[in-house]
């Protein structure tokens, strides 16, 4: 560039300033003069909050809410979960039968039941769709919800080219053969892994159908526009018949308090959770849309029973159980919302929930009796103990409160916060002695906790990340999986709860409760135990003069 | 200076290369394992070890980093591990919303700052120098993040004039006008200091005298004159921030739920998906070695004596 021209350029440039000044003053002028009336009623679309951007809309590798929350809503497979009662009725198979010991299940399939697509589902299709899960090129996160299918492990290590037990009886009959019984089979196939998808969309797309989802579900997918929007439409030829919204835009709006001022500005008209420290004073001034209600999901911290002190400590560990007040933590820091976990592993709501179940109450007496029994009287001769737990200022909050309460019985405790990534590595790798950790179930069975949690199968990256082991535990756990008889799997996993309540397996803190906010004229919500995400919205409708 | 800018091109190949490197080696070394966040709290072991395998996590640490240099020579960013997407559209799919907030907050920044920083310097030890230093103070000490929340609950909830958050359309103004307000109010204090320390360095030189002689007025002479000789350290100010803009508006990207490179960047660091980590600091990276050798290039229009060459 030449000298000269650079100098008209910002001589330009120096003259012209002013009159940018004076045309952003009129632009402002014009952003402000056509401010609109935030509040417009829309009858048609339901504007649901996001807290992160979906990490995929395909059902094979759906593990998270923020993808289960829309995945739930496009996709539908074998049968599904009541929201209230969590109880398993039929979605596209009308019927089904499961052989008296336990192995074969067979599914009738409603007639004329369309994909989004136009083509019509049958049995042939939920082969494909098991198949697909359960082939290791779909790397699919949810694998395990299938396994328990003959012949899952020879077709994903790729010595069979099908699963063996998987027949097709018919255009619409399937039936699957497990390998041994196992009971939570049929509430597996509720979750979003086990939904029926189009073979021709699925080849059309490949690992891209993910951002082209199409299901049989209620909604078919519309647009994603990432970290923004995601919207899905009314499917009118739905099974169930077609639903009453049109539309659903889910906004994605990681922080929350901003997204409770949209939501007060008429912007969202479904919100999950709410900023810390706002839910007492929004239950005040917003009763009728303050929503709180159970969900299945227990708070807790682990204490490594491989590792000191707590290692073949049982009274030590009670004594922490009881040192702990619970009500402290859910009245104050948790404003209310979760119920103290006085009672064992299974939250309130769960099948097989025992209420005649006592745990552990806040007794700071009993807490330090316990310590002298354990060898620590007073705390003298335990060394300080690290309590991990990942970055988020709720955990921070209930980790110094328990560290607090510790104090008083003689403990030390020093805190030590990471990001969760690293902080899932080292819980799974067995590194910390004493963290915070938390379970929300994926399907409504006992089975769910009490296997997947604490059976000593089950070590490490599997779920047991305290390496609790009872042989008596185990071997009851073990027989109520394998058991068709509902009673006497109840009574089995009743008893192994007591053992791991008895032992003082965790430090038991809360049962969760989901938090949501609703305008009023949002009408028809069934809230879900499985959490928010698992709403379903077919009956949702806004009412123009709610 | 073609010679210099194809000089300068060629050093770009050494400076990536140091670049991906260290975000490779920094990747493989810090604690957190993608393939366990992938699979949530309830994996599967044989599963896990398949998309180890799959993705190539398995493999020792040099045949992971010859893998990458290979797909980076052939211009291959990767795929997300978590959104099993080509990390080059994630990208580029937010560069527009990162442009169109870095470029509003930059624009206004210039403006503010440098019209502030001159008023500053005319009026040297008065009032209105006194206001506008305090102003860019509060200005650069201000936290992003809780700015950009008063903003909203001001202009947004209480008076209603702006939406609260989002992107909105394309050609949206509305949604752009509180983060860009907030995101530009630290640079819009930088600039007006250094724009009023600049020309307090020229104001008493001769060519201003000479100016005057000729029949300039005071503040006529400043601006006209003093501004241009004193524009070298705000260009490379403004050159500096706008491609810090890109890549560092995270706080500001997440309170105003907009969708840039910033936030992706956020997230993937925090799921540990290491190729979308990787393309975006080189791309960042690219836009930091570009913009800086435009600066560079800019001298020669600013200042004539300059040559690039040397």
């Amino acid at each position: 560039m030449r000298p000269t021209a650079a100098n008209r350029f910002l001589d330009r440039l120096c003259s012209t300033a002013g009159r940018v000044v004076l045309t952003l003053s009129l632009a402002a002028a014009v952003v402000h003069g056509c401010g609109k009336p935030v509040e417009k009623r829309d009858i048609a679309t339901l504007r649901y909050r996001l807290s992160s951007d979906p990490s995929t809309l395909d059902p094979a590798h759906s593990t998270s809410t923020d993808s289960g929350v829309v995945v739930l809503k496009v996709f539908e497979g074998l049968v599904r979960f009541v929201p209230e009662t969590l109880e398993i009725v039929p979605a596209v198979a009308q019927s089904y039968d499961v052989s008296p010991d336990g192995l074969t299940y067979t599914f009738r399939l409603r007639e004329g039941v369309r994909f989004h697509n136009g083509g019509e589902v049958t049995a042939e299709d939920f082969r494909y769709s098991f198949e697909r899960v359960l082939d290791r090129r779909t790397r699919s996160e949810r694998r395990w919800v299938l396994e328990e299918i003959e012949g899952a492990e020879e077709f994903s290590s790729g010595e069979t080219e099908a699963v063996s037990g998987i027949d097709v009886l018919g255009r619409h009959v399937l039936q699957l053969r497990l390998r041994r019984p196992f009971a939570p089979f049929l509430a597996q196939l509720c979750m979003e892994g086990a939904s029926a998808v189009p073979r021709e969309e699925v080849e059309k797309w490949g690992e891209d159908f993910t951002s082209h989802p199409v299901g049989c579900g209620p909604f078919k997918f519309v647009s994603w526009k990432h970290d923004v929007e995601v919207v899905i439409e009314a499917f009118d030829d739905y099974f169930g018949g077609p639903p009453k919204l049109r539309r659903v835009a889910f906004k994605v709006l990681p922080e929350t308090s901003v997204a409770l001022e949209e939501y007060l500005a008429g912007e969202l008209d479904f919100m999950d959770q709410l900023p810390p420290g706002r839910v007492v004073d929004l239950r005040q001034n917003y009763p009728d849309e303050v929503k709180i209600w159970p969900i299945l999901a227990t708070y807790y911290f682990g204490f490594n029973h491989e590792k000191e002190p707590f290692k073949g400590n049982r009274k030590l560990r009670q004594a922490f159980n009881y040192a702990v007040d619970r009500e402290g933590i859910c009245d104050v820091i948790q404003e209310g919302v979760p119920v103290p976990a006085t009672g064992g592993v299974l939250p309130p709501g769960m099948p097989g929930y025992d209420p005649d179940l006592k745990g552990y109450e806040y007794d700071p007496d009993m807490a330090r009796r316990l310590m002298a029994e354990a060898g620590y009287p007073n705390g003298e001769g335990l060394p300080v103990i690290t309590l991990w737990y990942n970055t988020d200022p709720g955990h921070q909050r209930i980790c110094e409160y328990v560290q607090h309460c510790l104090k008083k019985v003689g403990v030390r405790v020093k805190l030590k916060n990471i990001d969760t990534a690293a902080y899932w590595q080292a819980m799974y790798a067995g590194e910390p002695a004493f963290f915070r950790t938390g379970w929300i179930a994926d399907i409504p069975d006992p089975d769910n906790f009490l296997y997947t949690l604490l059976d000593s199968k089950q070590f490490g990256a599997a779920g047991n990340s305290t390496w609790y082991s009872n042989p008596d535990f185990d071997k009851l756990v073990e027989e109520a999986r394998s058991s068709t008889d509902w009673t006497e799997r109840q009574r089995l996993y009743r008893e192994a709860e007591r053992i791991a309540v008895d032992d003082a397996a965790w430090l038991f803190v809360y049962y969760y409760r989901d938090v949501a906010m609703v305008k009023r004229h949002v009408k028809g919500i069934r809230f879900s135990r499985q959490g928010d995400f698992a709403i379903p919205l077919d009956d949702v409708y806004i009412d123009a003069g709610g | 200076m073609y010679r210099y800018i194809l000089k300068r091109l060629v050093l770009t190949v050494p400076v990536l290369f140091g670049i991906a490197t260290m975000v490779f080696v920094l990747m493989f070394v810090i604690p957190g394992d993608p393939v366990r966040l992938l699979m949530g709290q309830h994996g599967d072991p044989d599963t896990e070890a398949v998309i180890r395998e799959e993705l190539g996590l398995d493999r020792p640490f040099h045949v992971q980093y010859v893998r990458f240099l290979g797909r980076l020579l052939r211009g291959d960013l990767g795929r997300s591990y978590r959104q099993r997407r080509d990390v080059k559209e994630i990208l580029f799919e937010r560069l527009p919303a990162t442009l169109k907030l870095g470029t509003a907050a930059l624009g206004l920044a210039v403006l503010i700052g440098i019209t502030a920083g001159v008023l500053a310097a005319l009026n040297r030890n008065k009032p209105v120098d006194g206001a506008v230093m305090v102003a860019s103070l509060i200005g650069i000490s201000t936290p992003v993040f809780w700015l950009g929340l008063m903003l909203m609950l001001v202009f947004a909830a209480r008076l209603k004039w702006l939406p609260v958050a989002g992107y909105g359309t394309a050609g949206d103004l509305r949604h752009l006008a509180l983060p860009a307000v907030s995101l530009s109010m630290v640079y819009i204090g930088y600039i007006a200091r250094m724009t009023r320390s600049s020309l307090l360095e020229v104001i008493g030189m001769e060519f201003l005298r000479t100016a005057r002689a000729k029949g300039l007025g005071p503040r006529a002479a400043v601006v006209k004159h003093g501004l241009k000789n004193a524009l070298i350290p705000i260009v490379t100010v403004i050159g500096l921030n706008f491609a810090g803009l890109l890549g560092g508006a995270v706080a500001t990207e997440t309170v105003f739920a907009w969708p840039g490179i910033g936030r992706a960047m956020v997230d993937a660091i925090r799921m540990r998906d290491v190729p979308v980590i990787e393309g975006g600091v080189i791309l960042l990276s690219l836009s930091f070695v570009f913009i800086n050798l435009l600066v560079d290039i800019s001298y020669c229009a600013i200042d004539p004596r300059v040559k690039l060459e040397e």
